[in-house]
């Protein structure tokens, strides 16, 4: 969670920096972190351009353990900015509860994870049942494409 | 005077696993505020997380709340929250003419749709005692802010789209709770206390108000009850709504802060 926490504050970082027009701020980052490093991120907002190369790449992360079985997540980014998530592979058990979770919870998450480059949007609402397994594997993808 | 293109803030994010769920706090501060000055109160919020996870428990027998279910554990002996949240339940049984329900159904209460958002709004007010300008807490798509994240500029946020989850088909300008439910969401609190069958009558049923226990509550009466649910939030001071139809329709009462319906992708936005 530590290291997700990091990448997603880098992913809207960066796509803060794509989208000017939307936000006119001055960066200005904490100066201590260290009290609740462990669990926190923290993603100051900045127009400044970026440098990164606009390559696209993608990775798929480990297979995690959540609620109802197994997943992995496979991220596609341009640059450092996310394109496309989706979950390649999902074991549920098969049975009708979990399978009506997964149907709309990996979308669910997908936005979350989303969301974070919607510089327009700050959440998202939508019945939904999130699961750490799903950051875990998709940390997991981000850091295997060193972002 | 301070405009916004001066203004400088930052943000912190929390993911916090609890609740069978992961509840994210953003929290938005001004320059001068310090993390280690925003940790107090995002430790106080998540504190009421686990609190609310520990008594409340429908999956832990060994909960308060499932002790008072059993018939184990006297209500007077039981952690006082237990009686304030079933009181809680009972305002939002009567508000929503007995369509949210957490007494429906056989092996005790249950009011785990009432309990989230009530959890989630507890810890909302836990930051807001903080220094932080503004926050946005979202408890597995149930959401509550207070502040604004820049001066002149609402929370901005998206209603997923039940037919096509990589969209949204609101944009909504959120001032406190907003929750949504909907018929692939089938717990026990989707079961229409009427017949006993998890039969929703809409794809999606959103509420905003100014508490998101009691959205949540409605949120679950709404998917359940339909349409006729949609007049008695309309009346409720405060309270408004927004539902997508089985067949896609959507709908929405007078006072919904829509900023917007969309067919947004967010796929494709990128």
């Amino acid at each position: 969670m530590v290291v997700l926490g990091a990448v997603i504050g880098l992913v809207s970082m960066a796509s803060f920096r794509s989208t000017p027009a939307s936000l006119t701020l001055n960066t200005v980052a904490p100066t201590n972190t260290s009290a609740i490093a462990s669990t926190v991120s923290v993603a100051p907002m900045t127009t400044s351009p970026t440098t990164s190369p606009a390559t696209t790449r993608s990775a798929t992360g480990s297979t995690v353990n959540y609620n109802f079985g197994t997943l992995a997540v496979q991220v596609t980014v341009n640059g450092t900015k996310i394109t496309k998530i989706t979950v390649p592979s999902l074991n549920d058990g098969g049975n009708y509860r979990s399978q009506s979770i997964d149907a709309m919870a990996i979308p669910v998450l997908t936005h979350e994870a989303m969301t974070a480059q919607s510089a327009n949007i700050q959440s998202v609402s939508g019945a939904s049942y999130t699961s750490a397994g799903f950051t875990q594997s998709l940390q997991n993808a981000l850091t295997q494409l060193g972002i | 005077m301070k405009t916004a293109t001066s203004e400088t803030i930052w943000t912190m994010r929390r993911e916090e696993e609890v609740m069978g769920t992961v509840v994210v706090l953003d929290l938005y501060a001004d320059a001068s505020v310090t993390s280690d000055a925003l940790a107090p109160s995002l430790r106080a919020a998540i504190h009421e997380l686990h609190e609310a996870d520990r008594i409340f428990s429908t999956y832990d027998p060994a909960s308060a709340l499932s002790r008072v279910s059993a018939g184990t554990l006297d209500l007077a002996n039981a952690p006082r929250v237990i009686s304030d949240v079933l009181e809680l339940c009972r305002d939002a049984r009567e508000l929503s003419d007995g369509w949210f329900n957490p007494w429906g159904l056989a092996g005790g209460v249950d009011p785990t749709g009432y309990v989230k958002g009530w959890a989630a709004q507890r810890a909302l007010e836990q930051l807001r005692a903080g220094p932080a300008r503004a926050a946005i807490v979202n408890a597995a798509g149930d959401l509550v802010c207070y502040g604004v994240p820049r001066t002149g500029e609402l929370f901005r946020v998206g209603i997923v789209d039940p037919f096509r989850p990589d969209s949204l088909v609101a944009l909504v300008d959120l001032r406190a709770a907003l929750a949504t439910s909907g018929t692939y969401e089938r717990g026990a609190h989707l079961i229409d206390p009427s017949t006993g069958r998890a039969d929703p009558r809409l794809a999606s049923a959103s509420v905003s108000g100014p508490d998101l226990g009691m959205c949540d509550a409605l949120a679950t009466a709404l998917s359940v009850a339909g349409e006729e649910m949609l007049a008695i939030i309309d009346s409720l001071a405060g309270y408004e709504a927004f539902i997508v139809g089985l067949d896609g329709t959507r709908r929405w009462t007078t006072g919904f802060a829509l900023a917007g319906v969309t067919d947004y992708n967010l796929t494709a936005a990128v």
